[in-house]
């Protein structure tokens, strides 16, 4: 009787249905060799599941923490692959070690398998009690559930433990997108959530120095690499605004600085996002936040722009934004206490309900076309990958 | 000179010297100072540290970089003592960088215990399973034998502790092991392990602790805060990047394989000869002792340089000692332990040196068994 260790892993069906399918499951398969690049294994495509087998024993726990964040799979489970005729499975079944209370789950995802998925769980239960003496089934909250599937390649796979994973949709399967990075807690997460739709990530920073340190600028390099745990690479454009900052600041009213700022921060993205053929604008606003994350503001900054603007945090809470930043692994370092772009020519009194008209009036004092290409031409690219 | 005493140290690579070199004399700016020459020397650093995590096989905690495994060893265990009714575990088989510390803190009037080593060289389960409790702090041992190449079942040590001193943490001096045999801390479920770049072709004078988390240990100097506040003092930028020139371009399982062929040739042909005895203990195929029947392991090293090669005598920092703490722990008797000598390997060694020292021993050996009757 052939035993294998394998990793069972498990993607979500919605996607699946339409003629999409198998171009979704060629993509996620791409995902995951390239996550694990580096590592030894080989996957095998079963429908409805993909086997990854051949891998080192003492890396599994590795591959199954990278493979949580393989947005496209849900579930990852430790499993023991053996031929499915039912007197195999049942042999090796008998030969589990159970005390306490259990239940068997069967799955045939092979309807030609003589014997249903509760026949099959019947079965197995009688098994699993006939061997171990102290076993007891209880079939709603038991401290044992025993899993068997019954694949389409004629093999059984027997596991105890579904390890979730992070869900959403295969990396790439929504197209690109350009992520406004700023260096704080939420922009981060904004970028995590819409990679977790399928989307690929680039993103742009603006800095200010000498007004901010190169620190600031680094700070926010590692915090594009610990999106990389998700996106595997990201592209960062990193452009200078100290120039357009002193313009303004010279130029235009105090109360507006943080409007027209995010006027032309919004022009650059866009002008990035038509260069590098990205579909749509990333911010990590959340309505009523700060002064330039009002309904008005937000008004205000979009006008400038045609291309869709996510902001998958628009209805966050902070404490709840903190949280993801936790769980993805961003938070420690957007709390290093640097400064950023927004927190220079800060004015006292910030506009909370800008409007578009006064914007328009104030910015006629500037040259916005030079400002936006100059900033553009002199960025610096970083290429940050996994 | 054909050198087989690559467990005391290893020759530097020569592109970790340039390395060495360009940090120190063109990019030498300090850390943590705030210039840009001075994050960019910054971010080189967290780029090393990201890389010894992914050797490590590491997917959270980070690396505090210190002077050497002996000064990583004394920052885990000193580090993690606390007053109090606590005991702290420690094997029988350990380097002297943890054993002597486990001495002084036996001095100190904590309690320590010692578990001793199986036939293979391993620590003793059954052994350390009476040993754990509640009160347990710490379970220090070490990955990879220096002495032997036994290989400590670390995994099972982590159960144990899992089981019966949740409490403690566990700390593996992983020196013999890190960039020689395929591991990873994820898989072990240590709390800390200390390296150093010297055994795998870095510098001397640079290694590292692993932590799982900051907050498992407190720190034994005070200084500027640097390394977490960990290690303070300004850190050994060209030392560290050298390291990470070596670990760059070592493929652990490639080595492990290429090794691993390279003792079975030099088992096959030192094997022929009666009077020598392999002890193998099943563990690292870099490290093995050699039993030379009625003759001392100490002149055989002095007969093996004069002839071309350089072997070793258990640990270098223990080396001129009388007796061997570990085979003797192990059971063997005092003729045995006075006739090893300890033959290590490493991966860049080509299958012609090692047939050419193969030779040279038995030579040597028939030479010296005539000389001395």
């Amino acid at each position: 009787m052939e035993e294998k260790k394998v990793l069972l892993l498990k993607f979500g069906e919605l996607f699946l249905k339409g003629k999409n399918k198998h171009e979704f499951e060629k993509l996620l398969m791409n995902n995951i060799r390239r996550k694990l690049n580096g590592y030894n294994f080989s996957l095998q495509y079963t429908s409805g599941r993909i086997i990854l087998e051949n891998y080192d024993e003492f890396e599994e726990n590795i591959i199954i923490q990278k493979l949580k964040t393989v947005f496209g799979l849900i579930g990852v489970a430790k499993a023991v692959e053996i031929d499915a005729d039912y007197e195999n499975i049942k042999k090796f079944v008998s030969g589990i070690k159970i005390s306490g209370t259990f239940k068997v789950v069967a799955k045939r995802a092979d309807k030609r398998y003589p014997l249903t998925s509760v026949e099959l769980e019947r079965k197995l239960g009688e098994v699993v009690l006939n061997s171990n003496e102290k076993a007891k089934v209880d079939l709603h909250t038991p401290n044992t559930i025993l899993y068997a599937e019954v694949r389409f390649n004629g093999k059984c796979y027997i596991y105890y433990e579904n390890i979730k994973c992070f869900g959403g949709l295969p990396l790439g399967s929504g197209g690109e997108a350009l992520l406004l990075l700023s260096g704080g807690i939420d922009s981060p997460v904004a970028g995590y959530l819409m990679a977790k739709r399928g989307l690929k990530l680039e993103a742009v920073h603006f800095h200010s120095y000498p007004y901010t340190s190169e620190q600031a600028k680094e700070k926010v390099i590692e915090l594009a690499r610990e999106l990389t745990n998700y996106v595997d690479e990201i592209k960062l454009h990193i452009v200078s605004f100290t120039k357009i900052q002193e313009q303004i600041h010279m130029n235009c009213d105090a109360e507006y600085m943080i409007t027209i700022m995010r006027r032309i921060m919004m022009r650059i993205a866009e002008k990035i996002c038509k260069k590098e053929n990205l579909g749509a604008i990333i911010t990590g606003e959340s309505l009523g936040q700060v002064a330039s994350q009002t309904m008005q503001s937000i008004n205000v900054t979009n006008s400038v722009v045609t291309l869709p603007v996510f902001r998958p945090l628009i209805g966050f809470d902070k404490e709840d934004i903190m949280d993801i930043a936790k769980n993805i692994g961003t938070y420690e370092t957007s709390i290093l206490p640097y400064e950023d772009c927004c927190t220079v020519f800060l004015p006292k009194y910030p506009v909370i309900k800008p409007t578009i008209k006064r914007a328009e009036h104030l910015e006629k004092f500037l040259n916005i076309d030079l400002l936006v290409n100059e900033a553009i031409n002199n960025e610096e690219v970083v290429v940050i990958k996994n | 000179m054909i050198f087989l005493d690559n467990a005391g140290t290893t020759k530097m690579f020569s592109e970790c010297v340039a390395t060495y070199s360009h940090f120190a004399c063109d990019e030498f700016y300090n850390p943590s100072a705030v210039s840009r020459k001075s994050a960019f020397v910054h971010a080189k650093l967290e780029e090393v540290r990201r890389d010894c995590l992914k050797k490590l096989g590491a997917l959270k905690g980070t690396v505090v970089f210190t002077g050497g495994a002996t000064e990583s060893n004394n920052l885990a265990i000193k580090g993690a003592v606390k007053n109090g009714d606590y005991e702290y575990v420690f094997s029988n088989g350990e380097h002297p960088s943890v054993f002597n510390i486990a001495r002084s803190l036996e001095n100190e009037g904590k309690v320590v215990r010692f578990v001793g080593l199986d036939a293979n060289g391993k620590v003793n389960l059954d052994e350390l399973r009476n040993m754990l409790n509640k009160k347990t702090k710490l379970i220090s041992c070490m990955l990879v034998s220096n002495e032997t190449g036994a290989i400590n079942d670390v995994k099972q040590i982590v159960a144990l502790r899992n089981e019966l001193a949740p409490n403690a943490l566990v700390h593996i001096d992983a020196v013999q092991g890190f960039m020689k045999i395929p591991f990873s801390v994820e898989d072990l479920g240590v709390d800390m392990l200390s390296f150093s770049a010297h055994k795998f072709h870095g510098p001397k004078g640079v290694g590292g602790l692993y932590v799982r988390s900051l907050q498992l240990i407190k720190n034994i100097i005070d200084g500027g805060g640097q390394e977490y506040g960990l290690r303070s003092g300004t850190e050994n930028v060209p030392g560290v990047m050298a390291m990470q020139t070596a670990l760059l371009k070592i493929d652990v399982k490639e080595n492990f394989k290429k090794v691993s062929r390279l003792k079975q040739i030099f088992n096959d042909i030192v094997a022929t000869e009666n009077g020598i005895k392999i002890l193998d203990f099943h563990g690292s195929p870099y490290i093995e002792v050699l039993l030379f029947s009625g003759v001392k392991g100490e002149t055989m090293l002095h007969a093996l340089e004069e002839n071309g090669v350089i072997v070793g005598l258990g640990s270098a920092c223990s080396a001129k000692k009388a007796g061997n703490r570990i085979l003797e722990n192990i059971g063997y008797s005092k003729e045995e332990i006075i006739s090893s000598c300890r033959i290590s390997f490493n991966a860049y060694m080509n299958e012609s040196e090692v047939r050419e020292a193969g030779k040279i021993i038995i030579e040597t050996y028939i030479e010296m068994l005539k000389r001395l009757n």
